[in-house]
């Protein structure tokens, strides 16, 4: 070594390496038994309980692929959003439009709302290249209160109070089938998710997150890559929007608001853990069982009270809960599982969050 | 004569202006004594509204003292917001604080619903009756929205002589401009970041008791859809920290909102509005970032 580091500063630069010890043949056996047995017990349960909440495990997954999407902007690229409402509800309306009213497939309409879902997302981005940081996050809010005030009110595009229809499409039009495709295009998602991710994209993406400035000296196209998050985000809140709509049948503007969707989705990103994908999409499963798990709950203890509010409770539970994660664990309640992820991948059991969400902020 | 497509917009926009304009100077507080963009604002808004209600119809008040409880609930939702989640995030991104307040905001407006139910409730005016007709234009302008652009007026003089004249105002700017040598100097900053959430709390409650009887009812939730954004444009354009700017910001807001309503139909454009508000925000956020009246960026 040419450079004599102060040991003191050495461990700051340098964060203590664990001795990498490899476990032996009882301790892959016992990773693989982990492995089977909490997969047995969910395929279990999910098969189990499934046939009457197909529904509600579909509304899940689209939550999720929305709040996958705010965490391309908020997690990958320090950007935000909180006009999440205007990004669903234009692919939902762009879909169900070229379904009912242009009478093409379901398939081309789930296309047509990625693409206009990319199209308004790249047009925020034009404007997230000038605007920054605070100033930017209000800019997406007037945007998502344009979408639902204007846009969604454009009887034209909208079919006014009526709605739009959205049929499914040939083959999923049972809740169940339906879910298999929502699951299906999920699982797409996941993977574009994981090679942007894994790949120069996202090391750039990364990049622009810390420093702009730092990135740019590096070589790193600041305006390419800030506008190519908005496009991945947009493309995956269109898609969202689509399954949104076909999953109710019908798309109407009152679905799409501040605090039905921004808010929830941006939260189920947060508490999730952001740049945590599994974490976001347990969650986002949670959030929406939940809020059909408590009113049968209640109404099973007798408490018509909480019954019939059970949505304002689970609603005013997620925002105390969002508060609390923000404070106490600000990486997210993905992160509490993560010993576990290091462990099945060999690694001996340490408690610990690995690499943190926080020092994230939005560029100043 | 004006004519009635200008008069119309003029006494509404004058009138939802100021309202706009005392929640932005809230708005416009919390930046400059905290650096955080506040969600909750339009809740202290609500606040303010239901706390009148509750003086007013439920517990029979006098009306004076009714409306001393709405701004009671407004300065205890700031001081406690403050308390609660304000300042175990002090030292963390700003967006983390940003999300918190929304989080906040999601949290009380299913509230307000289970405490009060998902219902209208009616806000009566301090002085009914048809108002008065304005001079020149033919229209009427209630004694309700006078008392509202008075109010701002009063506002606007009564925090230029706190900022001015009084040493806790020279200490809270100064907090604002160098927390670290206001510390050394012996300012207690957790107190001073109470003290302007207090009066942020106040001023939205201020607005709400005011506003309410304008609109004559209110619901769970009102602030936030109405006003807020409404506020933070209005705050973004004045420069988001100078206060007179805030207030002459909410001003043009109002204006500009009012025009786009009653000149714009439904039918050609619906929510003419909020497509006026977010044309604004970006003229001004790609033209002069700094607002008409901010110094700092």
């Amino acid at each position: 070594m040419a450079i004599d580091l102060e040991p003191a500063i050495a461990g700051d630069v340098f964060p203590e390496e664990h001795p990498r010890v490899a476990p032996t043949a009882l301790g892959w056996l016992g990773r693989a038994a982990f492995v089977v047995v909490v997969g047995a017990v969910s395929l279990y349960y999910v098969l189990h309980f499934e046939p009457a909440h197909s529904d509600v495990l579909a509304t899940g997954v689209i939550v999720g692929i929305g709040a996958l999407s705010l965490n391309v902007l908020v997690g990958y690229s320090g950007q935000i959003s909180l006009g999440h409402q205007a990004f669903i509800g234009i692919g939902a309306f762009t879909s169900a439009y070229v379904i009912s009213q242009s009478h093409q497939s379901f398939y081309a309409g789930l296309a047509a709302g990625a693409v206009v879902g990319i199209a308004q997302a790249v047009l925020l981005g034009l404007v997230a290249l000038r605007v920054r940081g605070l100033y930017f996050a209000l800019v997406t809010l007037v945007w998502g209160f344009v979408g639902e005030n204007s846009i969604f009110r454009l009887e034209s595009f909208t079919g006014g109070g009526a709605g739009q229809d959205a049929p499914r499409p040939g083959g999923f039009t049972t809740d169940r089938a339906y879910l298999g495709l929502c699951a299906i295009v999920l699982a797409v998602i996941l993977l574009i998710d994981w090679r942007l991710v894994a790949t120069k994209a996202g090391r750039a993406m990364q990049a622009l997150r810390e420093s702009p400035q730092v990135a740019a000296n590096y070589g790193v196209n600041v305006r390419a890559y800030t506008l190519l998050a908005f496009a991945v985000a947009g493309f995956y809140a269109g898609v969202a929007g689509a399954l949104f709509g076909s999953r109710r049948l019908n798309v109407v503007a009152e679905d799409f608001t501040f605090a039905q969707i921004a808010l929830p989705y941006l939260i189920v990103a947060i508490v999730g853990g952001l740049r945590r994908r599994g974490g976001i999409v347990v969650f986002a499963l949670l959030f929406v069982l939940a809020g059909d798990w408590l009113p049968e709950l209640a109404k099973n203890l007798g408490v018509t009270y909480i019954q019939e509010r059970a949505g304002l409770f689970i609603q005013a539970f997620t925002g105390v809960l969002a508060v609390l994660t923000l404070i106490f664990q600000p990486d997210g309640l993905g992160t509490v599982t993560a010993p576990i992820g290091r462990w099945l991948k060999g690694e001996p059991f340490r408690r610990g969050g690995g690499e943190g969400a926080e020092g994230v902020d939005v560029r100043p | 004569m004006l004519a009635f497509s200008v008069a119309q917009p003029l006494v509404l926009g004058i009138s939802n202006g100021a309202a706009i304009g005392l929640v932005a100077i809230g708005l416009v507080l919390i930046y400059k004594s905290s650096r955080v963009f506040n969600f909750v604002a339009g809740e202290f808004v609500t606040l303010g509204a239901f706390g009148t209600y509750v003086g007013d119809k439920v517990l029979k008040l006098p009306y004076p003292l009714a409306i001393a409880l709405g701004l009671l609930f407004g300065l205890m939702a700031g001081l406690v917001t403050e308390r609660l989640v304000i300042r175990p995030l002090a030292n963390r991104p700003r967006v983390t604080i940003l999300v918190a307040t929304a989080a906040l905001a999601s949290l009380l407006i299913p509230v307000e619903i289970i405490i009060g139910g998902a219902k209208f409730f009616g806000a009566r005016p301090i002085v009914g009756g048809l108002g008065f007709k304005v001079p020149v234009a033919d229209v009427y302008m209630s004694w309700q929205q006078l008392i509202i652009v008075c109010t701002l007026a009063a506002a606007g003089v009564g925090l230029a002589w706190f900022f001015g004249r009084t040493d806790l105002g020279l200490a809270v700017l100064a907090t604002s401009q160098e927390p670290t040598a206001s510390r050394l100097v012996g300012i207690r900053l957790n107190r001073i970041t109470l003290l302007t959430w207090g009066l942020a709390g106040l001023l939205g409650a201020v607005a709400g008791v005011l506003l309410a009887p304008v609109t004559s009812q209110f619901q769970a939730g009102y602030g936030t859809t109405t006003v807020l954004i409404a506020a933070f444009t209005a705050a973004v354009v004045g420069g988001m920290t100078s206060v007179p700017g805030a207030f002459v910001g909410g001003l043009l807001v109002g204006l500009v909102q009012a025009f786009a309503q009653i000149n714009i139909s439904s039918k050609t454009l619906p929510g003419a509005n909020s497509v006026a508000t977010l044309v604004m925000l970006l003229a001004v956020l790609l033209v002069r970032p700094t607002g008409l009246l901010g110094k700092e960026a």
